[in-house]
């Protein structure tokens, strides 16, 4: 059975773009994803799932990439999690290139309760925000999905059934519990930035930097994007009977919930399609976003990324260019957040700015 | 009101005439007769012409919970016998192995929604392959089987909005992740109230909660019209149904 074009091959063929890169990365990011399913599937349960996150989950896979994952957990504890988690560790260590993350938040396992209960507050780690909000913006499961698709219901169960606004006849639908959340977790990383600048001593400072500007910008605009299509796709009719459904919870959180199945790239494709006078924008933005893929998917340029100190950054032809095009994405973008004839701006200076 | 009694296999272990009277003790008209392993079936079935089943309006028949395969065609038969009777008969889905043999038990055949530790029969989706198999067959509603399977209580909404047109009737309890059946939690109560409304009011209501006496019998039965309100008594609930929608917290 042909599957349906993309909004991503769909918004390429409308504005006669050759996003290459993207493809390519896309291509290896589902063949990576069935790798891990067929090696992981003696370790399925009902109770954990094993959930990929970064690149590998967004689709912009390339042969440098590292992959992040790790076992989700929504059942009773056991004893046997810790040997389990090492057995997935040690299947997947011939699939992956590099090891997760030295932060220690990925390649280990991860508990429901954490990611549920603790929104906010002094038990909200560093670790338990990053977990719970990249579930929802750029998550992936390669094995059984009952307790995944269990914890990101619950976890949108809570965003949206604990925001009285949302529920209170107000001009806007959206739900700015989940959105202030998205908001805090871009501002974190950005002061994470800071933070790993100068604990690791500027050590890989370039691809950070190159990767806050763009990739880790875009999984924040696919939160605010997705907040913002609880108010463009409901009128305040429907808003209404939904508010008023017995069903509201089941309908609301399996409307949400689609939206963020998408990934990243797609939630903004999918905008960007609805409003055709923004095709200049369009195309700044994703030809940026190639550009910026095809940089990493080169292991030289990206050897360089890594390597480069800041000193040598002001004359780098390889971060010279990278720069480029996170200032083309970032136009790109303010040309998208603050388009009038679209709506997007009245949203965006309510929940994007105050 | 809606009409709510026990299963007298949670009253008394495997001694339904015991269940029957505490069952009565506790003012309950509806009441479920089970027989959960295959040793009780037939002096259960034996008993029934002689058993006192006065001020019961509606009466059902749990089958074994398991049967062996060669057993199958001996049980169905022995149960065959009660159809005359108009009862409800709820049989697991995984007990059954030849599905020729319960078809025409058409809507008397009370297929139950399965635990977890099953392999088949938990969701909507594992039921949909059962009904087409059975297909005249009607639903017992295991709530506290479809919160142990998905506390959102997603899949207990997804199997009422597809079978709720076949719901015989509704099994209510907690359910461990061990998959015992536990007097109601407070916890299980709020969440049994987000798919109430898809129960209608009439729907007979068993309850396989442990209650060691009349008092702790009352004491469910409370719990049970308060997890599972209906439409007019909404306001006495102070649960979030009809109220708003934003969650009590």
């Amino acid at each position: 059975m042909q599957q349906d074009p993309s909004s991503l091959d769909q918004l390429e063929q409308r504005l006669g773009a050759n996003w290459s890169n993207l493809r390519e990365a896309k291509r290896l990011a589902l063949e990576k994803q069935a790798q891990l399913r067929e090696a992981l599937v003696e370790f399925q349960s009902e109770d954990a799932s094993i959930v990929v996150f970064g690149s590998l989950s967004r689709e912009e896979f390339t042969e440098h990439s590292d992959l992040d994952w790790t076992l989700l957990i929504d059942g009773a504890a056991d004893p046997q999690h810790v040997p389990l988690a090492r057995k997935i560790k040690a299947a997947i260590k011939p699939i992956q290139g590099k090891e997760p993350g030295r932060e220690g938040t990925f390649g280990t396992m991860a508990f429901s309760h954490e990611l549920v209960h603790q929104i906010g507050g002094q038990n909200d780690t560093n670790k338990n925000t990053t977990l719970r909000l990249l579930l929802l913006l750029e998550s992936c499961c390669v094995s059984r999905d009952e307790a995944y698709r269990r914890v990101i219901r619950n976890v949108l169960i809570r965003y949206l059934f604990e925001d009285r606004g949302l529920w209170s006849q107000s001009k806007h639908r959206v739900p700015r519990f989940l959105q202030n959340d998205f908001a805090r977790y871009w501002r974190t990383i950005a002061v994470d930035f800071a933070f790993k600048q100068r604990d690791r001593g500027g050590e890989g400072w370039a691809i950070r930097n190159m990767k806050l500007r763009i990739s880790r910008k875009l999984i924040y605009v696919s939160g605010l994007l997705g907040c913002f299509r609880c108010h463009l796709d409901f009128t305040p009719a429907n808003w209404a009977a939904l508010s008023t459904s017995k069903d509201r919870e089941q309908l609301l959180v399996d409307y949400l919930g689609k939206v963020f199945e998408a990934t990243p790239l797609e939630i903004l494709s999918e905008m960007l399609l609805r409003f055709p006078h923004l095709a200049p924008a369009s195309r700044v933005i994703l030809d940026a976003y190639d550009g910026f893929v095809g940089v990493l998917a080169d292991g030289d340029k990206r050897e360089r990324l890594e390597q480069l100190t800041e000193d040598e950054a002001n004359s780098d032809e390889v971060y010279q260019t990278t720069r480029r095009l996170s200032h083309a994405f970032r136009d790109g973008l303010l040309g998208l957040f603050f388009d009038q004839e679209s709506g997007l701006d009245d949203l965006t200076k309510n929940y994007g700015v105050f | 009101m809606r009409p709510i009694g026990f299963s007298t296999g949670a009253l008394a272990y495997a001694d339904f005439r015991q269940g029957l009277i505490l069952a009565r003790s506790a003012g309950c008209t509806i009441v479920e007769l089970s027989a959960l392993r295959e040793p009780e079936l037939a002096p259960m079935l034996d008993a029934l012409d002689d058993l006192d089943l006065g001020g019961f309006r509606y009466v059902s028949i749990h089958a074994p919970s398991k049967i062996e395969p060669e057993n199958e065609a001996l049980v169905a038969e022995r149960l065959r016998r009660l159809l005359t009777r108009g009862w409800p008969i709820v049989v697991h889905p995984d007990a059954i192995r030849d599905f020729s043999l319960w078809r025409e038990f058409g809507a008397l055949l009370c297929i139950e929604n399965m635990d977890k530790r099953k392999p088949i029969g938990r969701t909507a989706k594992e039921l949909g392959l059962i009904f087409d198999q059975l297909p005249e067959a009607s639903l017992c509603f295991d709530i506290g089987h479809a919160r142990q399977v998905d506390t959102t209580m997603t899949e207990a909404y997804l199997i009422l909005k597809e079978f709720g047109g076949r719901l015989g009737q509704v099994h209510i309890s907690e359910v461990s992740t061990s998959s015992r059946h536990n007097p109601l939690s407070y916890a299980s109560m709020m969440a049994f109230q987000e798919v109430a409304h898809r129960i209608p009011g009439s729907a007979p209501i068993i309850l396989e909660t442990p209650a060691a006496d009349e008092v702790a019998m009352r004491g469910e039965i409370a719990k049970a019209r308060e997890a599972l309100p209906v439409e007019g008594d909404l306001a006495a609930q102070h649960g979030r149904p009809g109220l708003s929608p934003v969650r009590a917290v």
